[in-house]
């Protein structure tokens, strides 16, 4: 079983965001991590891969920071990696960030392409099902579980207010959600070797694509300005006794809220 | 003129909030004169189902195939799709709910066209659209605007208001999907729909959620009591699901659900960051915290600096005075 799995390096849940430029550009504190769901679909990997053998592999899009994530997929324990290296990929929409993953999956079969649910930054979780329909295949979103049999697969998701089990054909596109595993932390020889690692690096011309249709050039839709989040008024404090002070958080919930 | 296709999801015999919401705003766009809008429900549709929609769309597509008996992302968009290069809508719009976010990217990869995910505000009549979303768990808003149309937006549920039904109901329009069942990948083998009638998180007017303040999971008992007195859905900090108190599909943050109701009641939680990110766009916030400095209240509007086990119980019985119940 070959499993390629999708990732990405973002920045930290902590890190610190300014808006620059009067809403034209971010600026992001250097704290990065990789994608809390990618972490599940690497393991998951590694794990179709103790049980069934085969070749894991790493794939992101990014510059600077992106290759930590392969070198994370290698100290846990992937067999390859590949980065998709060029000053044309950045800044893409879900679209043309998709297409470009979907032609570096496309060069090599393999069984299984697995990622995260969404990543934490962009939160757009459009690559995945994009990824699948580019390549023809079937997909299943947000799985909690996955059982691989000859040629087939079948996936267990949370949906609103309950669960499905599908089964489906293979090669598939999996996205993965907390409760599938819990990743492995990456053994210290795992992270020696990630050190050292080589890795391969793709341009556009290589995935047979132009540089118009990858990153900015190639997007759909486009950010035309950054702004704060609509801040909350300070907080008011309600005092008293615990009884008297729920009895004003009613009220206030009630008459002068009206939200009850 | 120019349409707009409307997707209208529906489960177990109800219209999902989030499409009620786009077929109201849709009322608003086709009033203005400017564009035709359609609506149209993939797969089974009962007569009760019909009623309930036709006052909210002048012409209600249903697109019907044996394939579509059951949720798959391939076979829904492929349907969509096809309906979409046929009537070459301008946009096509969908609740950002499990469903819609699963399947629309399929159906613009099909179109080659755009897709702006989980939408909190637009802007109708900015040509192009204007398109408010946010990112990094809610830190900043982006306005995201289509290079080129057609193009499609999912809205996050509880964005728009829902209009009362209007007097004058549209007419259906019966179309078959034609799916190719060799081409269908996915089979559905089970779908299992636990705590039937509970409204799902990311629907909710009112969230009361516990975090570890409430020290066992059967104090949780006193979360659900206030909920139920509220009429709301319990919610549930990362720290209680990872300790096996509360199930996965009860978590709001980063790597749970994201919510925006009108009311989100935080009950021994310390505010960690990524619990904000699931809950920073709910309308009105109450926190109940003992901890004076509990970076909940940096996020809420409204804070009781109290032990919880007095405050809740007290409050769940307030509001039954009020109700008489």
């Amino acid at each position: 079983m070959d499993v390629v799995v999708l990732a990405k390096q973002v920045p930290d849940a902590e890190a610190a965001i300014e808006i620059k430029g009067e809403g034209a550009k971010l600026e992001v504190e250097q704290k990065f991590t990789t994608s809390i769901f990618d972490e599940f679909a690497l393991e998951e990997a590694l794990r179709i891969r103790e049980r069934h053998g085969g070749r894991v592999k790493v794939i992101t899009l990014g510059a600077g920071k992106a290759t930590e994530v392969l070198r994370t997929g290698i100290a846990m324990g992937a067999d390859e990696a590949l980065l998709l290296d060029n000053a044309a990929f950045l800044d893409g929409d879900g679209y043309s960030t998709a297409l470009a993953l979907s032609r570096a999956v496309g060069k090599a079969p393999c069984d299984i392409i697995l990622c995260g649910r969404q990543a934490i930054d962009d939160d757009r979780g459009e690559v995945g099902p994009m990824v699948a329909q580019f390549l023809g295949l079937p997909h299943v979103g947000g799985i909690v579980k996955l059982d691989i049999g000859e040629g087939k697969a079948v996936a267990e998701s949370l949906t609103e207010g309950g669960r499905e089990v599908v089964e489906l054909s293979l090669p598939a596109v999996f996205t993965v959600q907390k409760g599938l595993n819990e990743p492995r932390v990456a053994p210290i020889t795992g992270v020696m070797k990630a050190m050292k690692a080589q890795i391969p690096r793709m341009t556009p011309e290589d995935l047979g694509l132009s540089a118009q249709e990858v990153g900015l050039a190639g997007s759909k839709v486009r950010v035309k300005r950054y702004l704060p989040p609509k801040k909350r008024p300070p907080v008011k404090m309600i005092d008293g006794e615990a009884a008297e002070a729920a009895a004003e958080a009613v009220k206030i919930l009630a008459e002068v809220e009206r939200v009850i | 003129m120019e349409t707009v296709l409307i997707f209208v999801e529906t489960k177990g015999g109800e219209v999902k909030k989030a499409s009620l919401e786009l077929l109201s705003e849709g009322r608003k766009l086709a009033q203005s004169g400017r564009l035709k809008v359609e609506a149209a429900v993939l797969g089974p549709l009962p007569g009760a189902l019909v009623d309930k929609l036709l006052p909210y769309t002048e012409t209600l597509v249903h697109i019907d195939d044996p394939l579509l008996e059951a949720y798959t992302p391939e076979a829904y968009a492929t349907a969509l799709a096809g309906y979409a290069q046929e009537a070459k809508p301008k946009m096509i719009l969908a609740g950002a709910t499990q469903t819609g976010r699963d399947f629309l990217p399929r159906v613009a990869v099909l179109l080659g066209c755009g897709v702006v995910s989980d939408v909190t505000a637009v802007a109708w009549e900015d040509d192009p659209i204007t398109c408010v979303r946010p990112i990094y768990g809610g830190k900043v808003l982006t306005e995201v605007s289509p290079a080129a149309y057609p193009v499609i937006v999912t809205t996050r549920p509880n964005t728009f208001a829902i209009a009362e039904p209007g007097s004058a109901p549209g007419s259906v329009v019966e179309r078959q999907a034609g799916l190719d069942a060799g081409k269908m990948q996915t089979k559905v083998l089970r779908v299992e729909q636990k705590q039937k009638g509970k409204v799902d998180l990311t629907e909710a007017d009112i969230i009361v959620s516990g975090g570890r303040g409430l020290k066992a999971a059967e104090n949780f008992a006193l979360v659900e009591e206030l909920a139920a007195a509220l009429g709301g859905t319990v919610g549930a900090a990362r720290s209680v699901v990872d300790a096996g108190w509360r199930p996965q599909e009860d978590q709001v943050g980063k790597s749970g659900k994201t919510v925006s109701p009108k009311l989100y009641i935080a009950i021994g939680i310390s505010g960690a960051i990524h619990h904000i990110m699931g809950m920073d766009t709910s309308k009105l916030v109450l926190a109940i915290n003992r901890d004076p400095n509990a970076i909940i209240f940096q996020y809420a509007n409204y804070g009781i600096v109290g032990d919880l086990f007095e405050v809740v119980p007290a409050m769940t019985a307030e509001l039954k005075k009020r109700t008489g119940a």
